[in-house]
């Protein structure tokens, strides 16, 4: 696992690992949304939506704005998980050049042999 | 620019004496048997003086157009122990970060434990820069559910 910023991944991946939540982030992703917008297609009450808007608040991914009578949520991923995905993406890089060392090291390792 | 400081490690343990992994990484000839882009790529610049204040350089386009562009500077070399290299990546000419790397070769009986260590200052606003708006927040949405659910994230290209 990479040794970035724990706390908070680890608080996103809470967030992230309710279906429900998972689904409100979806939505979030095309785009802003009052939260009754977003409680329309889930099989959930206001109140429900309510809550699982505060953890996803609290992991930083969702933020909310109440101009007058209506909240607007907007999701607020995009700095952290753009690092995280291309940090991600630079372990995987060099996990994949090691396979090719250790095949290259088979492979001499018999030439050497003279075989 | 915001910048990210991060750290990972790979370790591996290596059919091999810690002498033949090191000479992996010595020689041009060597490491250009094993370190390799995984699709066709064009190389634009290719250096590599492997020595102590010596530079590497792998500049290549990709299929898709992209230009990556690794520059390192070795800054310690102990023969068939470690070696430690600072590099800048670019993609397209945006710096996207700086990284301390540092290899370590230790025996394991006959086989050679390798760890992989890199210390990184990621530049987010060259990040953002260089992916462009259209690969915007649903792309990372479905890689972060992917590593939650224990899947291989996308190809990041």
């Amino acid at each position: 696992m990479l040794q970035y910023q724990a706390q908070r991944l680890d608080l996103a991946f809470h967030a992230l690992s309710d279906p429900g939540r998972r689904a409100m982030v979806e939505r979030l992703s095309m785009g802003a949304a009052s939260v009754s917008d977003l409680a329309k297609p889930l099989p959930m009450t206001l109140s429900a939506v309510v809550q699982h808007l505060k953890i996803l608040e609290e992991a930083g991914l969702v933020k909310t704005q109440k101009i007058g009578r209506v909240r607007t949520c907007t999701l607020d991923i995009a700095v952290m998980t753009q690092v995280e995905s291309w940090i991600a993406e630079r372990k995987r890089f060099w996990e994949q050049q090691y396979d090719q060392l250790a095949a290259y090291l088979d492979a001499t390792a018999q030439e050497e042999n003279g075989t | 620019m915001t910048i990210t400081n991060a750290t990972f490690t790979i370790e591996r343990i290596l059919n091999a004496s810690p002498a033949r992994v090191f000479a992996a990484y010595a020689s041009l000839e060597a490491k250009s048997a094993w370190f390799r882009a995984p699709a066709e790529i064009e190389t634009l610049n290719r250096d590599f003086d492997f020595r102590v204040g010596g530079k590497e350089r792998f500049h290549a386009r990709w299929p898709s157009g992209l230009t990556t562009d690794f520059q390192a500077t070795y800054h310690d070399i102990v023969e068939n122990e470690r070696i430690i290299l600072v590099y800048d990546l670019f993609h397209n000419g945006d710096k996207l970060s700086v990284s301390l790397q540092t290899l370590e070769m230790r025996p394991e009986g006959d086989k050679t434990r390798l760890l992989h260590t890199e210390q990184g200052s990621y530049l987010v606003g060259g990040i953002e820069a260089a992916q462009g708006r259209e690969h915007g927040t649903a792309w990372h949405v479905d890689n972060l559910v992917a590593l939650i659910e224990g899947r291989e994230p996308k190809a990041f290209s």
